[in-house]
C-alpha cells in the first residue's frame, strides 16, 4: 500500500516536471513568436501581418511582394524540414533560398530560442515536415 | 565716465536691445524653458529623457507608451524636431508598441515658440555614443538594393518609390522623409549598438551581421530619404 502510494506521489512528480517543463519553453516560443514573427506571419500564423497586408489594417500601402508562409498550413509546412525552419530563422529567408524579406534572426534569438520556435512552428501547423 | 566707459556702455545697450529685440521676435528663450515646458505640459509620461535604456523583457518595452528622448540630440534634426512638435504628424502607420492597431496621430501640439524651446531642449540630450560626421548622408545603388533585396529591412519599413508612392511593411517606423529627421550618424550608431539605445524592440539585431562599410551606408541612405539630393 505504502509503495504504492510512493509509486503514484512519484507519477505526478515526474508529470509536473514534464508538463511544467514544456510550458516553459512554449510559453517563451510563443512570445518570442507573437513579439517578432506575428509583424509578417500575422496574430494567428496565417501568413498575414500588417508587414504582409497593410490594407487589412486599413493602411493605404501595397501588400508585400512576397507572401509570408502560412505557419497553420501543414502542406506549406510540410515542405520544410526543421533544419530548414533552423536556419530560415537564423540566417535569414536567403539562406534557405527565400525572400530575404525573412530578416535573420540569429544575433537577436539564442540557438535554444530558435529551436524552441521550430517547435512551436510545428505545434502550429500541426505537422512533422519533411 | 571716461569716453572709453560710455562707449563700451553704448555697445552693452544695443548689444541687449538686440538680443531682446531677437527674442521678442522669434519668442525664442532656449534650452531651459524648453525643459521647463516638457515638464508643465507632462511629457515625461510618456517619454523617457534619462538614460540609459533600462528594459529587460517584452513586458518592460510594453509598459512604455512613446518612444524614449534621452538620445534626442543624436538622433533627430533640429529643422524637423522644431516643426513636428508643432505640427506633429505620423510617424509610425502603428500605434506604439502594437501591431494591430492602426496610429490615429493625436499627438499634442506646441505653439511654434513653444517647439523652439522644447527642441532646444530635446537636442541638449545626448548618448554620448554617437560620433558626428562618420556617416555620409547620401543614397547609392548599393545601399538601395541592401536595404530592399538583401537585408529586407523594406520588409518592415516604408519608403517612397518614385514621387508620391510609398512601398514596404508598416510595423517600424516610416523611413520616407527619413532623411529630414533622423540624423545618419545616429542610424548607424542605432545599427551598430541597437542594445545601447533600445535593448528591447521588434527589429533584428543586425550587429554582426551587416559589416561596418555597409552599415555606414545603410544609415547613410536612410538619412538621405525625402532630402533633396545635394
Amino acid at each position: 500500500m505504502k509503495k504504492r502510494a510512493l509509486l503514484l506521489a512519484f507519477s505526478f512528480l515526474l508529470l509536473f516536471v514534464f508538463t511544467g517543463g514544456y510550458q516553459v519553453w512554449a510559453t517563451m516560443a510563443k512570445e518570442n513568436y507573437d513579439w517578432y514573427c506575428t509583424q509578417c506571419h500575422g496574430l494567428k500564423g496565417t501568413g498575414d501581418g500588417p508587414n504582409s497586408r497593410p490594407s487589412k489594417y486599413d493602411i493605404k500601402q501595397p501588400d508585400m511582394s512576397v507572401t509570408p508562409r502560412n505557419h497553420r498550413s501543414a502542406e506549406d509546412m510540410n515542405k520544410l524540414s526543421d533544419e530548414d525552419m533552423r536556419l530560415a530563422i537564423k540566417d535569414g529567408g536567403k539562406a534557405v533560398s527565400k525572400s530575404a524579406l525573412m530578416p535573420p534572426f540569429g544575433k537577436t534569438l539564442t540557438d535554444k530560442e530558435i529551436e524552441d520556435l521550430v517547435k512551436y512552428l510545428r505545434k502550429l501547423c500541426n505537422c512533422k515536415g519533411k | 565716465m571716461s569716453s572709453e566707459g560710455a562707449r563700451k556702455l553704448i555697445v552693452f545697450c544695443i548689444a541687449l536691445g538686440v538680443s531682446i529685440g531677437i527674442t521678442a521676435t522669434t519668442g525664442f528663450a532656449g534650452p531651459k524653458e524648453g525643459k521647463a515646458i516638457f515638464e508643465k505640459q507632462n511629457c515625461g509620461k510618456c517619454h523617457q529623457t534619462q538614460g540609459p535604456a533600462k528594459e529587460k523583457t517584452f513586458e518592460d518595452q510594453m509598459k512604455k507608451k512613446g518612444p524614449e528622448l534621452w538620445y534626442a540630440g543624436d538622433k533627430f534634426r533640429k529643422e524637423w524636431l522644431e516643426e513636428w512638435l508643432a505640427n506633429p504628424t505620423i510617424i509610425r502607420h502603428l500605434k506604439y508598441n502594437s501591431i494591430t492597431e492602426k496610429s490615429k496621430g493625436g499627438h499634442p501640439s506646441l505653439s511654434n515658440a513653444q517647439a523652439k524651446d522644447v527642441a532646444a531642449y530635446l537636442l541638449t540630450l545626448k548618448s554620448g555614443a554617437v560620433k558626428e560626421g562618420v556617416v555620409k548622408e547620401k543614397s547609392s545603388p548599393r545601399a538601395k538594393l541592401n536595404f530592399k533585396k538583401k537585408y529586407g529591412c523594406i520588409g518592415c519599413h516604408t519608403i517612397k518609390k518614385g514621387k508620391k508612392k510609398k512601398i514596404g511593411g508598416v510595423t517600424g517606423p516610416d523611413l520616407s522623409e527619413a532623411g529630414k529627421r533622423l540624423k545618419g550618424d545616429w542610424v548607424y550608431m542605432y545599427l551598430k549598438k541597437p542594445k545601447l539605445f533600445k535593448p528591447i524592440k521588434r527589429m533584428p539585431v543586425f550587429a554582426g551581421i551587416i559589416n561596418d562599410a555597409e552599415m555606414k551606408a545603410l544609415a547613410g541612405f536612410v538619412a538621405s530619404q525625402g532630402r533633396k539630393k545635394k
